[in-house]
């Protein structure tokens, strides 16, 4: 388990000196811009010491009238992105504008899971890259994300599934990643309270063991890309409703559509005008995307999960199983959270149900026995924007200026980091990244689909 | 869970129906181009509104049927009765009642 922990910059002074040297510090500070504060415990020690405020983690701004990058969408996607065209192209005017806060939507929703083991090679390629972001992004964010690499295990139940988990593996293993198949006694010895018997009605018959996979704290990430991106000069602006994409010369009424290109959007806050506009709302993206005249080929289901009282640790590791439509990882604080499939009805609507819990504690119960008098605290849902290939559509569009980080369904929050940076790269040179181009928009017409249905369906 | 207005049946859970989402017409074999392939597969309509659906009654009157359904709210607007046009049949059983015009009784457009 690799628990990081924030840095601690300076070695902290006997509290008289400090104290002195705040007084002097902070007469100047004053009267000057207070520009973002890095933290640290050596900073924390100083504000404290000197009675000063603590500064927000990132600010408030007026809304200009023109920008170089509007990104619509303050969840990882949008953040990561406006973090990376900052920090690694120097592209500074930037704003990223969201209808409610950020991380209000499936960022501050989702089970948090982590993991690479997919069934494309592109999909591999591409996750397996996000990963070794969060490897870092501790220190590169200088944020207490609680990356815990505690590995994740998809349960196989049926000798289809075991022959699925076999293909992955050999998937993953041609790229370098840890994966592999094991059998029912390695199953129990990762995760003891499994019930690996023959009595069960699906029985365990193997599992895909994937070492690197893990659970992350997931505000801590929108937050650490928040303030890192605020503290690089780009304008985060909470309560701003992108109401329609300005466009010119397209095919249909206002210029949108193809053949066109955007000018800016309209919000409920005023006009802006940007020459490139990014949709990065997940579930609304269909929305936002209409709104320049393009269709996604995107249906918004909402997810489910939920969290139990919290207990002594016992599981140790991630489970998933496919065929029983649930899975389960115990956090720090000892609760187990459980999610499952995406809802059947597509809806923009994040009302919680009866029939999910009770459905979950069903299957669960069958995974293991033993927790049955377990209480759940809650349950919430998020919306996931569910593609027709389980991966996502990012880059440019039909209409110029109009790009797109949208489709990442019930799978997105590990792709945050990796997105975010080849976006930028996208929206930097013009150019479509190697990594990102097998999940263009125009695949569903030339028919090359990135099919990983078999590895995201359930297992985030 | 929903209650799904079936016109045959009345009000069901929404567990003993499957939706099959929004009727695409097929475009024509020999003269549809890739992009109306791709259309006709792939892109849906995705409106936070009002929308057309199809539902099958699985575990009913196994009939297929369209439904008016919003997106966001989840209420039914105006569903078929018995004896109405509903894609290529007529309903004519009458056990639909009081209670499947109540399922639908939002007529106003509530957005
Ligand atoms: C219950 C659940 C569990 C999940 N578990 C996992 C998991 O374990 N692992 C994993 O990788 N993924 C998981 N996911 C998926 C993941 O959460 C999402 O794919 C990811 O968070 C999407 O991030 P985003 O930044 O693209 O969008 P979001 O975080 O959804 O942000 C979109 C933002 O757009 C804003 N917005 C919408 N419309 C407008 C508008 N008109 N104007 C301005 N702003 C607007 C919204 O307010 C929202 O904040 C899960 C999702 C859910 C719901
Ligand atoms: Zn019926």
């Amino acid at each position: 388990m690799a628990l990081n922990t924030c840095h601690i910059d300076t070695a902290i002074p006997a509290a008289s000196t400090l104290d002195f040297f705040y007084t002097l510090a902070m007469v100047s500070f004053r009267r000057s811009n207070p520009g973002p504060v890095r933290y640290s415990a050596g900073t924390l020690a100083k504000k404290g010491l000197s009675g000063d405020d603590w500064p927000r983690v990132w600010r408030d701004h007026e809304l200009k009238s023109t920008y170089d990058v509007v990104i619509i969408g303050g969840g990882v996607h949008g953040l990561a992105t406006a973090y990376y065209l900052a920090t690694n192209h120097g592209i500074t005017n930037v704003a990223v504008l969201d209808k409610g806060y950020l991380g209000g939507g499936g960022s501050g929703r989702n089970t948090a899971i982590v993991r690479s083991n997919y069934l494309t090679p592109e999909g591999v390629a591409f996750y397996d890259r996000s990963l070794t972001l969060y490897n870092s992004m501790a220190a590169d964010l200088n944020i207490n994300v609680m990356f815990s690499e505690r590995g994740h295990m998809t349960l196989a139940h049926t000798d289809s599934a075991l022959r699925t988990m076999h293909w992955r593996a050999e998937v993953n293993k041609l790229q370098g990643i840890d994966s592999s198949v094991i059998d029912p006694q390695e199953v129990k010895k990762l995760a003891p309270s499994l019930d690996v018997s023959s009595h069960p009605r699906y029985p365990i018959l193997g599992a895909l063991h994937h070492p690197p996979g893990g659970i992350i704290r997931h505000d801590a990430v929108v937050w650490g890309y928040a303030r890192g991106a605020d503290h690089a000069g780009v304008h985060l602006h909470q309560k701003t409703e992108v109401l329609d994409i300005l466009c010119e010369g397209g095919e249909l009424a206002d210029g949108k559509g193809a053949g066109g290109k955007v000018t800016g959007v309209r919000t409920n806050r005023g006009d802006i005008s940007a020459p490139i506009v990014v949709n990065c709302t997940a579930g609304w993206g269909s929305l936002i995307s209409n709104m320049a005249g393009v269709k996604l080929p995107i249906n918004t289901h909402p997810l489910e999960a939920a969290v139990t009282e919290p207990v002594k640790v016992f599981l140790p590791t991630v489970v998933v199983s496919g065929s029983l439509h649930v899975y389960v990882s115990q956090t720090d604080r000892g609760e187990l959270v459980f999610g499952a499939s995406v809802d059947p009805l597509a809806t923009y609507s994040m009302r919680g149900s009866l029939s999910f819990t009770e459905e979950l504690a069903g299957h669960i119960l069958e995974l293991m026995p033993g927790i049955s008098k377990m209480r759940l605290l809650r349950q919430w849902a998020g919306l996931c924007d569910m593609t027709p290939d389980y991966s996502p559509i990012m880059g440019f569009t039909p209409v110029e200026g109009h790009l797109t980080d949208v489709g990442w369904g019930t799978y997105g929050f590990k792709a945050g980091p990796v997105s975010g940076e080849q976006m930028a790269e996208c929206i930097a040179t013009q150019q479509t990244p190697k990594l990102i181009a097998p999940f263009k928009l125009s695949r569903f017409e030339t028919g090359e689909l990135v099919g990983e249905k078999g590895a995201a369906a359930v297992g985030h | 869970m929903l209650l799904v207005p079936c016109p045959n049946c009345g009000p069901r859970n929404q567990s003993d129906l499957r939706l099959l989402g929004a009727a695409v017409p097929r475009p024509n074999p020999n003269t549809a181009t890739r992009a109306e392939w791709g259309e006709y597969l792939y892109l849906r309509e995705n409106p936070a509104d009002w929308l057309q659906e199809t539902w099958y009654c699985r575990a009913g009157c196994r009939t297929y049927f369209t439904l008016e359904r919003h997106q966001a709210t989840n209420e039914f607007r105006n569903p078929p009765m018995p004896g109405d046009k509903v894609g290529n049949s007529t309903y004519t059983t009458i056990t639909v009642g009081s209670s499947g015009k109540q399922a639908g009784a939002n007529e106003g457009d509530r957005k």
